[in-house]
């Protein structure tokens, strides 16, 4: 039963991305001035500035070798190329404008991406959880009314919007913090304390604004936890004298964190698409500044192979969720076939 | 029943919930005895406070209850224990090593995400007990309600059964040996058949322990089978106490008379069937008097204006009446739930509406 389920999972995984592969690909193609297109424009401009005679098969072989593509082939037969290069060859086509890979483009951004998304989930998430936490067990309390309005203040305002006012206070008014860029000019690389000093001082106003996107958990929490605080086993666990440590954690704890488990591995996904937009207020250079940027200039092949990441990080995130849930709530493990 | 040994002594024990339209007083002024060893049964309609009764045993009663008075627990050897003067940390010790509670519900009072068997073994922990000893005894336990050790220990609570769950309960609330088992509704979820293997199981849990059984119930047939007393709640107090004996055949409180009575019967139709006329009295609005006043057929000026003390019907029983020895003439019996009906009877009620 079990293997039949983690076959069942894994393949919906790979279906949904291939589908959303599909999907966009097909989009793209279907967008006015698409990538082979967009890219044939550009040749055409360098090669009419450096007032070379333009032969239209040499742009065409141009073409093709930088987006992997035939532009006049038929859309099956360029989908068909696309697709064997990327999941064949793990080529992800070069970058229109600059001199390098998708694949290589990608591997020198993620990284710093991961830094800011993992920080800022972990920060916003454990916030929330021990802020719900406390509000659950004193509920009715000021402290909790407070919380609450706070929590649903900012859980309302746009993360960006929290971005922007932090780079203003914090970066301009007060010079706090740095405004832009990931590490500071000058800095040694490597693994040493200044570099690291570095890096956490230019990640600390965007991990800040992006963690305001999981605040939204303390008030799940809070629910979650007032329920939980109202089990039968829960007064049977004080009956028996438990410790109260052991009641909040293994108890009120384990019940209330669990069903939101599954939000927090889709969380990942929240955290990713939302970079796009905070690298670009806090001039970050991760995937997400590379996506914006290579949509104000329409460099497809960066496009396609941020979304492929994405995608895959996504899914993942949600089949490692998927399978997982099983280990930490056992009245899911047995139960898999019948969803 | 002699007066021997005590193990739980209430006096004035009052139970109150501040709400919006004034206090509700939940549990009055009530004094009880509970003998070593014995098995009280504690009867009486939704609501007429019985499980606050019983959760004042432990100073459990739920927040924001207020439990004024005292409740002494006398151990075998040593002080008596004043329950409802514990700090939190003594409170915790208090509980389950020497009065246990299993309460209505046991479908849910084990936490879903763990196994029984870190059940038993957070439990041995938090009271500092040696783990390995007390998991042997667990083990005894569930042998003795007849469950498999090894396979129960290594469940999680959503791959018993009710009845299963039930036992294993029964099993954790002995795990550190305690002298008192509080039982609210213990079978309230359970199938009739199930029911009565627990009250079965109850009874050589007694003997081979040296419980003192609280069984907390408005099944009234269900506790004759296993109370050696009981006490008869209404409106928040005991109204009337005795052996079980003395209130199934000499019951002398027009309530418990009126409660005999309605004791459903398999062989009457359900239109036939008694009630006790009237609806139950509010714990905020206390009505002067006897609190039964209102749907008592004997009741005068005297019950309306004075509150009746409990008065001594006999050695072994009380009663919270006035006029407790005209009681038996004034509401009559039909059919008393320990007797075997004779066949063929067609109706429990004498006189009245047929």
């Amino acid at each position: 039963m079990r293997t039949d389920y983690f076959v069942k999972r894994v393949g919906q995984a790979v279906l949904t991305f291939f589908a959303t592969v599909t999907l966009t690909f097909v989009l793209y193609r279907m967008m006015p001035g698409g990538p082979a297109e967009a890219l044939q424009n550009v040749i055409l401009q360098q090669q009419m500035g450096s007032g070379n005679t333009i032969d239209p098969a040499r742009v065409e072989r141009l073409v093709a070798q930088y987006t992997n593509l035939q532009s006049d082939a038929p859309l099956y037969e360029q989908y068909i190329q696309y697709m064997s290069s990327v999941f064949l060859e793990q080529d992800l086509g070069e970058s229109l404008y600059e001199d390098a890979s998708v694949t290589s483009l990608l591997a020198e951004r993620i990284p710093w991406s991961m830094l800011i998304s993992v920080y800022a989930m972990v920060i916003g998430y454990t916030v929330s959880i021990v802020l719900g936490a406390v509000m659950a067990f004193k509920e009715k309390s000021r402290f909790d009314s407070i919380s609450s309005i706070v929590v649903i203040g900012l859980n309302s305002t746009p993360y960006y919007v929290v971005g922007i006012l932090f780079i203003f206070f914090f970066g301009i008014r007060n010079e706090f913090f740095p405004t832009g860029g990931r590490v500071g000019l000058g800095v040694e690389e490597g693994f040493n304390a200044a570099f690291m000093q570095s890096i956490a001082y230019h990640a600390a106003l965007p991990v800040l604004s992006m963690s305001v996107l999981g605040l939204g958990t303390a008030l799940t929490m809070r629910g979650n936890s007032v329920r939980v605080l109202g089990e039968d086993y829960l007064r049977v666990a004080k009956l028996r004298g438990l410790r109260n440590s052991r009641i909040a954690t293994q108890y009120v704890g384990r019940n209330a964190i669990l069903p939101m488990y599954t939000q927090f591995m889709i969380g990942i996904a929240g955290v990713l698409s939302s970079s796009v937009i905070v690298e670009e207020i806090f001039s970050y250079p991760g995937v997400g500044l590379l996506v914006y940027d290579a949509i104000q200039v329409r460099n497809y092949p960066v496009l396609m192979g941020s979304l492929i990441v994405f995608t895959l990080v996504t899914i993942v995130a949600i089949l490692i969720a998927d399978l997982t849930y099983g280990f930490i709530d056992p009245r899911i493990s047995s139960g898999g076939t019948d969803e | 029943m002699s007066e021997t040994d005590t193990i739980v002594e209430v006096r004035d024990l009052d139970i109150t919930f501040q709400m919006n339209r004034g206090q509700s007083r939940v549990v009055r002024d009530v004094d009880l005895d509970v003998a070593r060893n014995e098995t009280l049964g504690i009867i009486g309609e939704s609501g007429s406070g019985k499980s606050m009764l019983a959760s004042s045993f432990l100073n459990a009663v739920v927040e924001p209850g207020v439990s004024t008075g005292e409740v002494t627990y006398h151990p075998e050897d040593g002080d008596p224990i004043p329950v409802l003067e514990l700090s939190e940390s003594e409170l915790d010790r208090f509980r389950w090593e020497h009065v246990a509670m299993v309460f209505q519900g046991a479908m849910s009072s084990f936490n879903p995400v763990t196994k029984i068997r870190t059940h038993f073994r957070e439990t041995l922990q938090d009271h500092n007990c040696d783990i390995p000893a007390g998991m042997d005894r667990a083990r005894e336990l569930l042998e003795s309600v007849y469950l498999d050790p090894d396979r129960i220990l290594a469940s999680h609570p959503h791959e018993l059964s009710g009845g299963m769950k039930q036992r294993a309960l029964i099993a954790l609330s002995l795990v550190l040996e305690p002298d008192v088992l509080v039982l609210d509704e213990p079978t309230a979820a359970l199938d009739l058949l199930m029911q009565r293997s627990i009250v079965t199981l109850l009874r050589e849990l007694q003997e081979e322990y040296d419980l003192t059984l609280v069984f907390i119930t408005h099944d009234l047939p269900l506790l004759t089978k296993i109370a050696d007393r009981l006490a008869v709640m209404y409106a928040f107090n005991v109204v009337e106490i005795g052996t079980t004996g003395d209130l199934l055949y000499n019951a002398s409180h027009p309530y418990t008379r009126a409660l005999l009575d309605t004791t459903p019967d398999l062989n009457v139709p359900v239109d036939e069937m008694s009630i006790i006329e009237g609806s139950k009295p509010d714990p905020v609005d206390r009505i002067p008097g006897c609190s039964y006043n209102p749907r008592c057929p004997m009741a005068d000026d005297h019950c309306r204006s004075e509150e009746p003390p409990m008065m001594e019907v006999r050695d072994t029983q009380e009663s919270a009446c006035f006029y407790y020895d005209e009681a038996a003439d004034a509401v009559p019996i039909s059919a008393a739930p320990d007797k075997n009906p004779p066949a063929g009877r067609t109706t429990a009620i004498d006189g009245g509406d047929n």
